[in-house]
């Protein structure tokens, strides 16, 4: 039974120190394959200090497929951080502020607000646990530390800590050896043709609950949070919508009443607002059902958001 | 609570450890726990469900030790028999049943929905189709006197409950399992090692290899009127392997786990796919356990092959058309494809008894021939195919599904090669080929020789070697995020 109870440890070592050595074979092909992770994107950053850092979910993302954020900075002579992620709500957001001021400073935040992500656990607890954004998240202490304490207190599930320190999910990647690309930045020089049944099933994926004022009013707290924390450490910080089609803006349940919350809110805290929702009609200028194009991209950069970077915000 | 999930692995050593702690004569008493919570930590309504069939049957069986009438016996049985196979057939094609009624009722008088049925509209309880069978077998090894003596309870309780077991098979008899836990449960090192093997043997077959031919199959059989005869021909290779995977899968870890708390369970497959003809597939192979049901308590209680020719057949028919009832609901919702399915396998065992003398002459005449290596590989193969086919009615979503997709696959039988060339492969067909070709390895390697014997008598560095490597490919290749086993969901 001794004999047996020293194989057994033995086999865990062998196994421990296999298990670790693909855990390291899995971090380096993530660094080497690595792109759009926000905190890939802090962990690379060359500048410790930017002008601007943009958060949000899908619909800011855009704004770093292909050259655009380098065309951008060009135009503007500013440097401009991207972090924004697929699906990101409030919570994740401030995660990754929390992350990124950590390391870095930064003069201004524009933070892209979506409505769906106000509304359900989906963009904001559960997204910690999502594996896409977990196997491309660089191994950190100060992440990790920080995931324990948004599970403690934050109602994140509790299997996103253990699998991004295990680093299961960078080691039972699929796609490994494929570059961290949105599958958005793909066809993002596309013009899309509308379709009515693909605007619906946008919308039920994007509302996966009712709206509901108590998740709304949840979610706005979170963003509360992210504007305080900017502003305690000089962040200034504006927020805008980004352009929509019209036949997407019509279907979006509750719109006009998260406007209305939104505009209190930051009305309150001196916060400047720019709705940009119903600014781009034209389909044409949109990549699939809600997400600019470079051409829309570049004629809503030049005309609106130029102006908003330029001023710093004012 | 899924076998591939984490709250699994942090369930079965927990539930383990107790077990080890307890008295031998006492560890039923837990595993009771255990089981009732693995099966209600989902929905725990699921557990009225069986605590109702638990208590009705263990009453049937004590009124059936104590009964000596035979007429009282028979009724009893009678009574028992028509609750829990009614209880079955209802849950699963009442709501259909009223659907197609009420569609026939519209087609018939020129309107939509000229009556509407009541529905029972009741979420079936996961397992339920597993369970039930058991608890027939309970009552007729009961009403046979084949059990020795009153049972207990808790025991006749734990024996429905089982965990490992309950969801998806193998369909236990209480007479090989309520022995085992009557004799006290103990688990020694050579069975916890086979266990540990079993299971992990199990999670590379689900999550390894049948996860990953998943998609491909369900894309193309999704939409079928969309998809390429290429594609639909690979997605019917490929679910043939699927199913398998899965479903052995899950056994592989039901016995594995089973044997860590020291109980045995039945073998439910013998590499099927290497069958020389559909009776051996279905007799000796594939999900042994439930043929094994049928054969006992439905085929020879009708008078098997003993009552002529004539019943002999009609007897095959009706154990293959009551097998593909119950085989409806079972992963691809309920429907007739599940009949045609049922009816297509009782052909085959109809092709294969009315075949079987002249076969019989050729091998006396023949012996080399018969025996030899390439004719037994084309029967092999032509029983794998005989399988597929029917396998189509399995997955397919409705009859006229099914039928399209044999037809594609039909009409373009000779243009095969040419689209072969052309098919755009991915990778994830190649990774599906190379799962599927290590399968077929590996069971050749088992066929002539266990390879859990094989590894047993191996030295400890090859031992190991293959150890790390299948934990490896688990962490690695296999597909996590909790697809449901498809034999699990009714």
């Amino acid at each position: 039974m001794k004999s047996l109870g020293k194989s057994a440890l033995l086999f865990i070592v062998i196994g421990l120190a296999l298990y670790a050595g693909v855990y390291y074979a899995a971090e380096r092909l993530m660094v080497q394959t690595g792109r759009s992770n926000p905190f890939f994107k802090i962990a690379k950053a060359q500048d410790s200090t930017v002008d601007w850092v943009i958060l949000g979910a899908s619909h800011a993302m855009p704004l770093d497929f292909a050259d655009f954020n380098a065309q951008m900075e060009r135009e503007t002579k500013l440097k401009i951080l991207n972090l924004a992620a697929p699906g990101a709500g409030p919570l994740y957001n401030r995660f990754v502020l929390e992350h990124f001021l950590h390391t870095h400073r930064a003069r201004n935040l524009l933070y892209v607000v979506d409505s769906f992500a106000f509304y359900s656990r989906t963009w904001n607890e559960e997204r910690f646990t999502d594996a896409k954004l977990l196997r491309r998240t660089p191994l950190e202490p100060a992440i990790a530390w920080r995931l324990c304490d948004y599970a403690r207190h934050e109602g994140v599930d509790g299997r996103a800590v253990l699998d991004y320190v295990s680093g299961f999910s960078k080691i039972n990647n699929r796609e490994r050896f494929q570059r961290d690309v949105w599958e958005g930045e793909a066809q993002f020089e596309r013009a899309y043709r509308p379709a009515s049944n693909a605007v619906k099933k946008r919308i039920d994926y994007l509302y996966p609950d009712q709206t509901s004022p108590a998740a709304l009013a949840r979610y706005l707290d979170e963003f509360s949070a992210i504007i305080a924390l900017a502003r305690k450490v000089g962040v200034k910080v504006v927020v805008i919508k980004m352009p929509v089609p019209p036949r997407f803006y019509m279907q979006l349940p509750e719109e006009a009443g998260f406007d209305a919350a939104i505009l209190r809110l930051l009305t309150a805290r001196g916060v400047s607002f720019h709705d940009y929702s119903e600014t781009t009609d034209d389909p044409g200028l949109y990549f699939d059902t809600d997400h600019l194009n470079r051409a829309g991209l570049t004629a809503f950069f030049l005309r609106d958001l130029k102006p908003v970077l330029g001023s710093g915000g004012g | 609570m899924l076998f591939t999930s984490l709250e699994f692995f942090v369930f079965l050593p927990l539930a383990l450890l107790l077990f080890s702690l307890l008295p031998p004569a006492k560890r039923w008493i837990w595993l009771l726990l255990v089981s009732y919570a693995f099966y209600g930590a989902s929905r725990p309504l699921n557990l009225v469900y069986l605590g109702a069939v638990t208590l009705f049957v263990w009453s049937c069986g004590v009124a059936l030790e104590r009964t000596s009438r035979e007429r009282s016996r028979r009724l009893l049985l009678a009574a028992g028999l028509v609750v829990v196979i009614g209880s079955l057939f209802a849950f699963k094609f009442y709501d259909f049943i009223a659907g197609e009624l009420e569609r026939l009722a519209g087609q018939a008088l020129g309107s939509d929905t000229p009556i509407s049925l009541p529905r029972l509209a009741i979420t079936t309880p996961v397992g339920y189709s597993f369970y039930a069978f058991a608890a027939v077998s309970y009552l007729i090894d009961s009403f046979a006197r084949r059990l020795p003596g009153p049972q207990n309870a808790g025991q006749v309780a734990l024996y429905l409950a089982w965990f490992p077991k309950i969801l998806a098979g193998p369909i236990e008899r209480a007479t090989t399992l309520l022995p085992q836990v009557a004799a006290g449960l103990r688990a020694d090192p050579a069975r916890l090692v086979l266990g540990l093997q079993l299971i992990g043997w199990g999670l590379i077959k689900k999550v390894v290899i049948a996860d990953n031919l998943a998609p491909i199959v369900d894309k193309s059989f999704g939409i079928v009127a969309f998809a390429a005869p290429m594609d639909l021909l690979i997605s019917v290779y490929l679910f043939a392997f699927q199913i398998y995977c899965d479903f052995s899968g899950y056994t592989d870890i039901a016995i594995g786990v089973s044997l860590l708390f020291g109980l045995q369970l039945m073998e439910n497959f013998r590499r099927p796919y290497l069958a020389k003809s559909t009776a051996e597939f279905w007799g000796e192979r594939w999900h042994i356990s439930l043929g094994r049901w049928f054969r006992d308590y439905l085929y020879i209680p009708l008078g098997g092959s003993r009552a002529g020719p004539v019943r002999q057949y009609l007897n095959l028919m009706l154990v293959f058309i009551a097998s593909g009832l119950w085989h409806a609901g079972l992963g691809y919702g309920v429907g007739w494809t599940f009949l045609v399915w049922g009816v297509l396998n009782g052909a085959y065992q109809w092709a294969g008894v009315a075949t079987r003398p002249f076969w019989r002459r050729v091998g006396e005449r023949l012996p080399r021939i018969s025996k030899s290596g390439p004719l037994l590989a084309l029967r092999v193969l032509l029983t794998f195919h005989l399988i597929a086919i029917t396998w189509v009615f399995f997955r397919a979503k409705t009859l006229g599904d099914a039928w399209l997709i044999l037809k594609k696959i039909g009409l373009n039988l000779t243009e095969i090669p040419s689209l072969l060339t052309r098919f755009p492969f991915t990778t994830d067909h190649y990774t599906a080929f190379a799962l599927i070709a290590f399968l077929i390895g590996v069971e050749i390697v088992d066929e002539r020789r266990s390879i859990f014997q094989r590894l047993a008598a191996a030295s400890v560095v090859l031992r190991w070697a293959v150890w790390y490597l299948a934990i490896l490919a688990l962490l690695i290749l296999g597909r996590w995020q909790a697809r449901e086993f498809i034999y699990m969901q009714f």
